[in-house]
């Protein structure tokens, strides 16, 4: 009997333990996770709580002193480059480990390891696009070309693997904890991946739905609809500018057979609408001090923990400061002693499609002229939590990936597109970054920027002695008008790209007339420029409103910069509201509620702040307008994209009775105005039932802006309804989801004044008071004191650590 | 006055040990503890539930405090459990069950050692 009474205690204690060690579906196991000694309960701690005056770094030359400030933004004094980035490597690791490898996680196409097999057809969306492959290409030119990087790159590798082995249980970042995983090592390979992710994040292609289109509309249509230039162009590089460089010569082959299929096949995922960014530089006869003065936000999308984190860089050479990407290394934006810089996206249709025609079923050979090539076979193995790995096998061509395929995302079987991306060429972008760091001025940055690939940027640059350049800087393929535009025929050797615009014939220019220098991702050049240019994702009202408020401005100051980050003008709608209006007429003025709409869009001064109700009601408006006129677009049942807002106000505007407006299937000849009538009515609809519900229908309200954890499930871990204007198309291009990730200002002079901000904190802990405390001083337009620190600065510091 | 004398054993080992030890070494201490202390079946349960419980409960509401995080809060949110106190509440639920049952299991194993030598005599 006591034997019984004590072998039953035994095995329900130890099935206790068992049943809170395992995982209970998705709930993690709960002793681990709840012990207040191992638990999330130790994140608990904000990290100057956590300070140590002194920690371990081995394989450094000498101690390292890393000061934090109020902010806990690290400044890294090291006596070589080496120490500094493996201090780096482990700094960061300290408060972004989490983040930094599960945003390589989803690079690698691995998410299925960490949620299982929920995730199976994302990672297989990755691996396909070549990511993965692409960076094996990046190492291996590293490895083959620039030893010098590769040490310093593998410096910081290691800086963050002793951090990972240093780690106590207890201070594991609570995602790991909640998901049941724990950090694995990091590898140079995983900080190129990491700038291939960016790529991926920034680049699209429309090959796909104008392929489509031109089948639809035909191509006089495609061209009225969705011309290459916008008649306001504005571009990048100043429109007066004059080439002095005589470009090489693109053949257009005679006849240019595209494939002529309608493509029921499913596009792959787009960069956010709300992706760019702004940078600008104004040189000092501009300027209040007679110094330039630098700015860049990059909008990217809005999360917990921020992709951008700050940090300072110093070596007895140079001093470094602004925003890293955790994972990789030096800084991406930001400045120095000498000079400052800063990044907006450049795309410039950087990815290509060519159809394969296989030899059988086998795809071991694909016609390419008038012979058969080989293919190769690439067998990704995506390990899946909880279940066997899952196998995928991709064909390559010399083109690159067949993404699409019978396997894959395609409707017809015979269908097969080999995605051409100067992604999955060896590259060496961190070596610009590195090298910009410690550029002095204008020819350093110049050179630095020879080594950068992808993705495209526009590169806006001031220096202490006076220079304001921009330079689009990227891998451009040389291409004759309209290759790559739609899907093209990988079989025939005409279609092939035909070599690389040469880097100094790149669009740049140094010390414009103008007094500034600018770019807001929208068309590069003008069309004088000699090579072709082409994108579908060009922005038409940022970099007007940009330049026009660059070209009143005189007198300039940082805080005059710092306002035109946070202007909050609506071009688009101050184009739009009075045409909108006007078609509408007066056939809604007895209708009390929607006078009174009306009339509260009449008095609008087109600023989208937050306390404004009028953005609210014209958002709504266009937006039902729009889906009104391109409705039959989406009747076409293939994948389309829709004239842009632009030319779609132009048509509005200057044919209001234009054929396009008209709605086939109906006996009548709908006209412009007919779909504004209908819009607005939505747009009565919509409003009643929002402030029936909601209330209130201010911007910010309505709007509700939000920073999202990087797991979307994590939602208590995301800060949402944020009070603060701007939106789309608008200088500050904070919509819902996107936004300036980081807001940056920086004036040259002889002391030099420097001002940052992002949403979200320099801590990665959501139990840390570092977490997201910069968000309501973004939210403001508010920033942060970036000034260059000395080590001996005794000022405002947080705390102090000696890394030996 | 064993069975308050086990509680403050066990909290103290619970403050000074499990720092260093998973839970699970934890348990097996208690066990132990507790065959050693030749508690009763009941007192050794529940010494051994309070003194682990209460351990945990004190770490919890003391991190709490004196960090001002906002973590168990999100984290009861996040589990579906609304507040913190809940998540708190949890903790000090999961652990009186921890040490319970090692307590209990722990009396249980000196009652066999107890009894042996009485049966080996009489045979």
């Amino acid at each position: 009997m006591k034997y019984i009474g004590f072998f039953i205690a035994l095995a329900i204690t130890v099935a206790l333990a068992i049943a809170v060690s395992m995982p209970l579906g998705p709930v993690p196991p709960l002793a681990p996770l709840l012990d207040p000694n191992h638990g999330f309960w130790q994140n608990s701690y904000s990290e100057d709580e956590l300070a140590k005056d002194e920690l371990e770094l081995s394989n450094l030359t000498s101690p390292v002193t890393v000061v934090y400030d109020e902010n806990l933004i690290p400044h890294i004094f090291a006596e070589n480059e080496e120490d500094l980035y493996r201090a780096q490597g482990y700094v960061t690791a300290k408060h972004r480990l989490w983040q930094m490898e599960f945003q390589t996680m989803a690079a690698a196409g691995r998410i299925s390891e960490i949620v299982g097999p929920i995730a199976i057809e994302l990672d297989r969306m990755t691996r396909r696009k070549g990511l993965g492959y692409g960076a094996e290409l990046g190492l291996k030119y590293l490895q083959e070309n620039d030893p010098e990087i590769l040490k310093l790159a593998e410096a910081y590798a290691d800086g963050v693997n002793q951090y990972i082995d240093q780690l106590s249980p207890g201070q594991v970042p609570v995602e790991y904890k909640i998901l049941n995983y724990r950090p694995e090592h990091w590898t140079t390979y995983k900080s190129i991946l990491l700038l291939k992710y960016m790529s991926d994040m920034l680049v699209g292609d429309r090959d796909l739905e104008y392929s489509n289109l031109r089948k639809i509309l035909g191509q006089e249509m495609l061209d009225k609809l969705y011309p290459d230039f916008p008649v306001d162009n504005d571009p990048v590089i100043e429109s007066e500018h004059l080439w002095d460089f005589t470009p090489l010569s693109v053949t257009k082959p005679d006849s240019i057979p595209f494939p002529n299929d309608l493509l029921v096949i499913d596009p792959l995922p787009q960069p956010e609408e709300g992706t760019g960014s702004n940078n600008w530089a104004v040189s000092g006869s501009k300027t209040k001090s007679g110094n330039p003065i630098l700015a860049n936000d990059p909008h990217l999308s809005l999360n917990l923990p921020s992709l951008w984190y700050s940090m300072q860089l110093s070596t007895p050479n140079h001093s470094v400061k602004g925003a890293t990407l955790p994972g990789a290394l030096g800084v991406i934006s930001g400045f120095n002693e000498n000079i400052a810089w800063g990044v907006t996206n450049a795309t410039k249709d950087a990815r290509d499609w060519y159809k394969i025609t296989f030899q059988d079923n086998q795809r071991k050979a694909y016609r390419y002229g008038d012979e058969w090539r080989p293919t190769t076979f690439r067998i990704e193995e995506i390990k899946v939590k909880g279940e066997n790995p899952y196998l995928d096998t991709v064909v390559y061509t010399h083109y690159g990936p067949v993404v699409y395929d019978r396997t894959f995302k395609s409707e017809r079987q015979d269908v097969n597109f080999a995605l051409k991306w100067t992604v999955h060429e060896g590259s060496n972008e961190q070596r610009t970054f590195i090298m910009m760091n410690k550029g002095k001025n204008h020819e350093d940055y110049n050179k630095a920027l020879d080594n950068y690939s992808a993705p495209a940027q526009n590169f806006v640059l001031a220096s202490k002695s006076g220079d304001i350049a921009m330079r689009i800087q990227g891998k451009f393929p040389l291409k004759w008008k309209e290759q790559g535009k739609f899907f093209m025929d990988g079989a025939d050797p005409r279609f092939e790209w035909q070599g690389y615009i040469p880097n100094e014939q790149n669009a740049s220019t140094l010390n414009p007339e103008r007094g500034f220098v600018s770019s807001a991702n929208q068309h590069p050049v003008d069309p004088s420029y000699p090579y072709y240019v082409f994108d579908n994702s060009y922005e038409h009202y940022r970099n007007r409103r940009l330049n026009n408020r660059l070209r009143e401005l005189s007198d300039i100051t940082t805080d005059d910069m710092k306002a035109l980050q946070f202007d909050d003008y609506y071009l688009h709608a101050a184009e739009a509201l009075p045409v909108m209006i006007g078609l509408l007429g007066t056939s809604f003025d007895s209708y009390p509620q929607a006078k009174k709409y009306l009339d509260e869009l009449k008095s609008w001064d087109f600023f989208a702040d937050p306390n404004q109700k009028a953005p609210t009601l014209f958002y709504i408006w266009w937006d039902k307008a729009y889906d009104q006129i391109w409705k039959k677009w989406s009747e076409f049942g293939v994948p389309v994209v829709e004239p842009n807002n632009y030319q779609t106000v132009r048509l509005l505007q200057i044919t209001p009775q234009d054929p396009v407006f008209d709605v086939d299937k109906t006996d009548v000849i709908e006209t412009a105005s007919d779909h504004v009538k209908i819009g607005f009515q939505a747009m009565v609809k919509a409003m009643k039932e929002w402030e029936e519900k909601e209330g209130d229908y201010s911007w910010a309200n309505y709007k509700r802006t939000s920073v999202q954890h990087l797991v979307p499930q994590f939602a208590p871990f995301s800060v949402t309804n944020i009070y603060t204007g701007g939106g789309r198309g608008i200088l500050n291009a904070t919509s819902e989801r996107h936004g300036a990730s980081w807001r940056m200002v920086v004036e040259m002079g002889d002391e030099i004044k420097a001002f940052g901000v992002y949403p979200g904190g320099q801590s990665g802990n959501p139990g840390s008071k570092f977490y997201s405390n910069f968000i309501p001083i973004w939210a403001n337009g508010e920033y942060l004191n970036f000034n260059l620190r000395s080590k001996e600065d005794s000022e405002g510091v947080l705390f102090q650590t000696i890394l030996k | 006055m064993r069975f308050i004398l086990f509680i403050l054993v066990v909290i103290g080992i619970v403050v000074f040990l499990n720092p260093f030890f998973p839970f699970w070494v934890i348990m097996i201490v208690i066990g132990l503890l507790s065959a050693l202390l030749g508690l009763s079946g009941i007192q050794g349960f529940l010494a051994g539930g309070l003194g682990y419980g209460l351990a945990w409960l004190g770490q919890a509401l003391f991190i709490s405090a004196s960090t001002g995080s906002d973590l168990p809060n999100r984290m009861g949110e996040l589990m579906g459990l609304g507040s913190g106190m809940t998540i708190v509440g949890l903790t000090a639920i999961i652990g009186f069950f921890l040490g319970s049952f090692s307590g209990l299991t722990g009396s249980l194993l000196r009652n066999l050692f107890r009894k042996k030598p009485d049966n080996l005599y009489r045979g």
